[in-house]
């Protein structure tokens, strides 16, 4: 399927808006104080249900 | 088809340095941000803003459970906004929403104005001195050098407390707004790397290039050349910052950043078109 170059700009920007804020959802999200910050709490649940299932 | 009742093509060109403006007046606006008193406590440094910061701090976290310091986990959003776009359309980051390209494009610009090339005419061999062509004796073992940058970074970040690559950071250098000796020095290099070779540091350092790199072989948004129609003209040759020769036979080559300056450049229709897949 042909795209029309007019649609470029919009399809990339829409990307990164999409899966930026897919990672913000997945709990990589900006934290007050600044750094060195541990799993989210979506990244924990996943962790503790794949080590049970483990 | 006849050139006159051929469709007036949209220009990819101005919308591409608009974008990239709005994405260099962005970083500012986080640099400024930065230098501001008590930035720590609103959630997160300049570099938490970073995509390859994710990458930096990838191992870590997968080991240890936390991020280097200066970085959060924002960074893997950022990464995972820089991963979207790849896996979509390739290389776009680069050729579009990367500050650092942006002002290197900036550059190449400007000296090409500066050097004997008062007004830029598309698809003609430029005369002005700058920016040079490296022989491909130099320049093509040199391209391999972003992929060693990214393996030293990975390898370095297991034993890091802060990202490996945060004092050698052009980012960091042009917008960081905190300057070390190391900082400046890297500064001063990519200045003059970029004013003497375009997309100097895309070309040859950047570990993101390297990481998008594989995209532009599975990405579903391409460029697709038609044989029959192109002349080997060599128009999109000219134009194509990353000094890729042959552009319509490496339309998936891994250096391309898929900045569209050769389906701007072409005059041939439909020789090069925007496609999902090769349907």
């Amino acid at each position: 399927m042909k795209i029309h170059p007019r649609y470029y700009p919009a399809i990339i920007i829409a990307a990164y808006v999409v899966f930026l804020l897919l990672g913000i959802l997945l709990g990589f999200g900006p934290e007050r104080g600044g750094e060195g910050h541990g799993r989210g709490a979506l990244m924990q649940l996943a962790c503790l249900t794949l080590e049970s299932l483990a | 088809m006849n050139a006159a009742t051929r469709e007036k093509p949209f220009s990819l060109a101005k919308s591409r340095r608009t974008i990239q403006w709005l994405v260099v007046i962005g970083t500012i606006v986080l640099g400024l941000r930065h230098i501001m008193p008590g930035e720590a406590s609103r959630g997160g440094s300049f570099d938490s803003f970073c995509a390859f910061g994710g990458i930096e701090t990838l191992l870590p976290y997968l080991f240890s459970g936390h991020t280097l310091k200066s970085t959060n986990l924002l960074n893997f959003s950022v990464l995972l906004g820089t991963l979207g776009v790849s896996l979509v359309a390739g290389r776009a980051f680069c050729g579009w929403l990367c500050p650092l390209g942006a002002m290197q494009d900036f550059i190449t610009d400007w000296t090409r104005n500066i050097s004997g090339e008062a007004r830029h005419i598309r698809g003609k061999e430029s005369k002005s001195l700058l920016p040079l062509r490296l022989p491909a004796s130099i320049d093509r073992p040199l391209r391999y050098a972003k992929y060693l940058v990214l393996a030293l970074v990975l390898f370095a970040s297991l034993y890091a407390a802060f990202p490996p690559l945060r004092e050698f950071c052009p980012v960091r250098a042009f917008f960081g707004l905190k300057m070390t000796t190391l900082l400046w020095l890297t500064l001063v290099v990519f200045l003059a790397g970029s004013t003497l070779v375009e997309r100097f540091w895309c070309k040859y350092f950047c570990p993101l290039g390297a990481t998008l790199a594989i995209f532009n072989k599975i990405s579903p948004v391409r460029l697709v050349a038609d044989s029959h129609r192109c002349n080997n003209c060599g128009r999109c040759d000219i134009e194509c910052s990353m000094g890729i020769e042959d552009v319509p036979g490496k339309l998936s080559d891994p250096e391309c950043i898929r900045c569209l300056e050769c389906l701007e450049t072409c005059t041939r229709d439909n020789a090069l078109a925007l496609r999902v897949l090769k349907t």
